[in-house]
């Protein structure tokens, strides 16, 4: 498989596995910047 | 303490660079150098992130079982180190969220394709829905309860939800179920072409790494937060003190 039939999408199979890796990448990525923005917006304990 | 911020924070950076690479070297196994599947085509690499991620989604919740026996046990004897628990325990109910959440729609992605069909329910796909929603409850009790024990409320709930994780496990051994049979300990037909072991292994090493990176992340702001609340608790008691009579 190349870059190109990777976001091939004129097939339901090929837009099928594009959803697929696309949607754990953005759920992890999601989830993770959302900690990321939490841990930068909760003030730290100064003693 | 000024010493160890640093140290944890290099350790961290560290964690997340090995774990992006990890995801790299996997991602590029299960899509370029994998041959495609002999029956299901291109749409079968779906698999490479759809096992590791459901085999990994049964994990955390035992990570949550631990830790919510750990705050029952130290509750009224430890409060503070109760409170630490209870920290761990709602960073492995998120990260179990995530997981099963990806799982799940994954799964369904791959059953348009494969069975024609978004959803069946049979008994891991059901047995896997019902753990989403233990942990779902789990983190939407904790969320908007009020009676002041919801943390206890919410460690007793999450020692009850990890019983579902082992009928998960099991359900497609006990039943016949649409579910493919188990890909390792299935029996004599079980197991992988050694072609596919790479993307496989790669990307469950990946999410694993990540996940435990994502844990401790979580864990960490939440005691960021528990610490910030004792600060601010501490301070209106300060108040309350100066305050002339």
């Amino acid at each position: 498989m190349t870059w190109q039939s990777f976001f091939d999408t004129s097939t339901m199979a090929h837009r099928h596995l594009l959803a697929a890796y696309a949607t754990v990448l953005v759920v992890q990525a999601g989830y993770f910047g959302w900690i990321a923005w939490n841990w930068f917006h909760t003030k730290e304990r100064r003693y | 303490m000024e010493q160890r911020t640093p140290t944890l924070r290099n350790v961290a950076w560290l964690w997340f660079g090995i774990a992006i690479a990890v995801l790299v070297v996997g991602f590029r196994q299960a899509i370029f150098l994998t041959p495609a599947d002999a029956a299901q085509g291109d749409v079968g690499r779906i698999f490479y992130y759809h096992v590791p991620i459901a085999m990994l989604s049964l994990l955390f919740p035992y990570i949550n079982f631990a830790a919510s026996l750990t705050y029952l046990f130290w509750r009224s004897r430890d409060p503070l180190k109760a409170l630490t628990a209870d920290a761990l325990a709602l960073a492995s109910a998120e990260v179990a969220v995530v997981y099963s959440s990806i799982c799940l729609v994954t799964g369904m992605i791959w059953g348009r394709v494969a069975w024609n069909i978004w959803w069946t329910w049979d008994a891991r796909l059901t047995s896997m829905l019902i753990l989403w929603l233990l942990y779902v409850s789990y983190l939407m009790l904790r969320r908007f309860s009020s009676t002041g024990q919801s943390q206890t409320l919410a460690a007793v709930l999450g020692i009850f939800a990890a019983v579902d994780v082992p009928i998960v496990y099991m359900s497609i051994r006990w039943w016949r179920t649409q579910h493919p049979a188990p890909v390792f300990g299935g029996g004599a037909n079980s197991g992988m072409d050694k072609s596919m072991l790479p993307g496989f292994f790669w990307n469950l090493a990946g999410w694993a790494i990540w996940g435990v990176l994502i844990l401790l992340f979580r864990f960490a702001l939440e005691r960021r937060r528990q610490l910030a609340e004792q600060e601010a608790a501490l301070h209106a008691i300060e108040a309350s003190l100066e305050t002339p009579q």
